[in-house]
């Protein structure tokens, strides 16, 4: 059997997922013998840029006229596109406050010539393309990015937690630092998937995964709020990493 | 009139190209051009509280995730006048050794070295030479392991926050990592072997400005504030809160991008800047690798960063586990972070992330709520030595060759490890 062909790209971004995936470094040679990486810019310099491609993981969000016109491209040339790491899946952190003024903000930034600049309100690949598996964190986890190659090998789509970062925590016995510690960790309404890294460290979760399925965020708001915090305060921590209205 | 155009630089983290123009042999024009979406983090950090501040700009770099986040808490503590506890200094910079140790191996053995033995990736290299791509991919899985243990995270670290770290790493954890770096150290070696059996790349001389945070023995990557700048006619300290002396852009005729220079020169930061700045830690081991390196101080060859950076790599080794030891002798505290009494004033901190002097500068109101902040990062800060070596490349290529031309840019600028995630800020689009 052919192996099948990939390619790797990242839109606007950190290129946080790219590395993960360089981090694979006990399997990486593994991982590349099972596929046919054709396009990874970040790593090569000889890439095909217009071969059709099995699978596509794409990192990033799109913040530009020239962003969504590669991965529409990408969209065109793949048959699964994968889209990599919270900005990727929910616009991330550059979508935050997405709805103020882009034109004061560029000015701001790089004077009058930034009102020239190519650059658009940060979007998830689904407002723009269709994508076929969202692979969520900041930076997406090692382990899950080797299962969605052992999946997709195998013609099969991996499943990730859509339960929130809590359960994981409990499972961990950690103290609550909502609860018992009054502090703003965003766990209940965060899918998990990481363990519950950051309050397993005592440090509150600040969302990095974006939302979890099924949580109950009015009644998340209201605890909050009784607790002393601030609601516009509030709404805007909780969208660091998803800007409202981003629904999958 | 000729154009050079290298559209899509690979093997970097970000996207940028090279554009140079020629009209005969004079060139006319040298662009580094980025192509990153401006994602206006800065403005978007305004209002938010301070806590909120580091995990937000660590997003700029992912490579580079380590010393954002460490830059962005010692610009915040130094706002509000927190003192972290000695052993928080020394884990902060292991943290920064592990982030040094990981982004030099990743940068020299799979994005720099195949260009010198004339392989498109690191992954075809190891098809011919799997011995110096899995030497790479050693060293590099150590930094990380640093990273993990003392950050939480290999990538966007979570562990420090502001005061100190969530939870000190334990015991165990530590002999773990010294095991790790005792093992590590024994292929110190073959990175100077590699490095030193690599095929020359003298193509581009040009007298070099460099700047880089003062260390006496070379030994802080976190700590300090006065940066030095360094030519063959002068020296000049420059001090944390003075540094728009450093970044006083000014938009030139021949290029897109704005460009940081002192006293009207570009200058270069990074590994080959921080060892010219601080050559005392060059004894030893370290002098005796510098030989076989066939490296001289000052340098006027830009490729040489390469062989800084594996200069540095062995000694981060040593480095990381110095201080794993002054940490085990001290007794390791289970310490909480200091408290911090957010209060209005500004705090500007510099540090040396792996590509060279990163600047973060908050003013912050009497609640800890940002109201400005100003990012400089080293990629930025290179732009325009960058710009002139390249410039210096295409003038002292005896060949019209595009393709040798282009080989040659690419190379040079892979050697100052470009960031372009980092870049936007300073660096215009085109």
């Amino acid at each position: 059997m052919s192996k099948p062909t990939v390619g790797i790209f990242g839109l606007t971004g950190c290129a946080g997922d790219q590395l993960v995936i360089l981090n694979c470094e006990d399997r990486l040679l593994d991982i590349v013998a099972l596929i046919d990486i054709r396009d990874f810019l970040m790593a090569s310099s000889e890439n095909d840029e217009g071969c059709p491609l099995d699978i596509a993981l794409v990192e990033g969000a799109v913040l530009s006229r020239r962003d969504a016109d590669k991965l529409r491209a990408i969209r065109q040339r793949s048959k699964i596109l994968v889209a990599l790491g919270t900005c990727a899946v929910w616009g991330g952190v550059a979508a935050m406050d997405r709805g103020k003024d882009r034109a004061r903000l560029l000015e701001e930034v790089y004077g009058e010539i930034g009102l020239t600049y190519d650059s658009s309100p940060a979007q998830a690949l689904h407002e723009v393309v269709k994508v076929d598996l969202g692979i969520a964190g900041c930076p997406i986890e090692k382990e899950h990015f080797i299962a969605a190659v052992a999946a997709l090998l195998n013609g099969d789509t991996p499943l990730y937690p859509e339960y929130p970062v809590c359960t994981e925590c409990r499972m961990r016995e950690n103290n609550c630092l909502l609860i018992e510690r009054g502090e703003l960790c965003c766990g209940p309404i965060t899918a998990g998937g990481c363990e519950a890294r950051c309050p397993e460290l005592r440090v509150p979760c600040v969302g990095c995964r974006g939302p979890a399925g099924d949580t109950n965020v009015p009644s998340f708001v209201a605890m909050l709020e009784q607790k002393g915090f601030d609601r516009q305060q509030l709404a805007a921590r909780l969208r660091t990493f998803a800007p409202e209205g981003v629904a999958q | 009139m000729t154009t050079i155009a290298i559209e899509h630089l690979a093997r970097v983290e970000g996207h940028g190209g090279i554009t140079v123009e020629l009209e005969g042999d004079a060139v006319t024009n040298v662009r580094f051009d980025v192509f990153e979406g401006a994602r206006l983090l800065e403005p978007l950090v305004r209002g938010k509280r301070y806590d909120e501040v580091a995990p937000i700009l660590s997003r700029i770099c992912a490579i580079c995730s380590v010393a954002h986040s460490l830059t962005s808490l010692k610009a915040t503590e130094s706002a509000f006048g927190v003192r972290v506890s000695p052993q928080t200094e020394l884990l902060r910079e292991l943290l920064y050794r592990g982030e040094s140790i990981e982004s030099h191996a990743l940068h020299l053995f799979l994005l720099a070295v195949p260009d010198y033995l004339n392989y498109p990736s690191a992954t075809a290299l190891a098809a011919d030479k799997p011995a110096a791509v899995l030497l790479g991919l050693r060293l590099k899985k150590l930094g990380n392991q640093i990273q993990e243990a003392i950050g939480g995270r290999a990538v966007h670290p979570v562990n420090a926050v502001p005061g100190g770290f969530g939870r000190v790493p334990t015991l165990d954890q530590l002999i773990a990592l010294r095991g790790s770096l005792m093992q590590g150290r024994t292929d110190a070696d073959a990175v100077i072997d590699l490095v030193a059996s690599l095929p020359a790349a003298d193509f581009c001389h040009s007298d070099t400005v460099y700047a880089a945070l003062r260390s006496p023995n070379l030994d802080r990557y976190y700590g300090g504030d006065e940066v030095m700048v360094v030519s063959n006619r002068s020296r000049a300290i420059v001090r944390a809160a003075d540094y728009r002396e450093l970044t006083n852009e000014k938009a030139v005729p021949h290029s897109h991008a704005k460009h940081s220079t002192f006293g009207g020169n570009p200058f270069m930061v990074g590994a080959l800047a921080r060892l010219t700045v601080n050559p005392r830690r060059l004894t030893g081991r370290l002098a005796v690798a510098m030989k076989r390196l066939k490296l001289l101080l000052p340098a006027d060859n830009p490729m040489d960063n390469n062989k800084a950076q594996a200069l540095e790599l062995i000694d981060d080794l040593d480095r990381a586990l110095e201080s794993i030891e002054q940490l085990l002798r001290a007794g390791l505290k289970d310490e909480r972070p200091m408290p911090v009494h957010p209060r209005a004033g500004t705090g500007t901190a510099i540090t040396e992330a792996p590509r060279g002097l990163l600047i973060h500068s908050y003013t912050y109101d009497d609640e800890g709520r940002v109201t400005a902040a100003d990012v400089v990062t080293p990629t930025a800060l290179n732009a325009a030595s960058l710009e002139l070596h390249l410039r210096r490349a295409v003038e002292q290529c005896a060949e019209r060759d595009e393709s040798v031309i282009s080989k040659r840019l690419q190379m040079i600028a892979r050697a100052y490890d470009p960031c372009i995630s980092c870049s936007v800020h300073l660096v215009r689009q085109r």
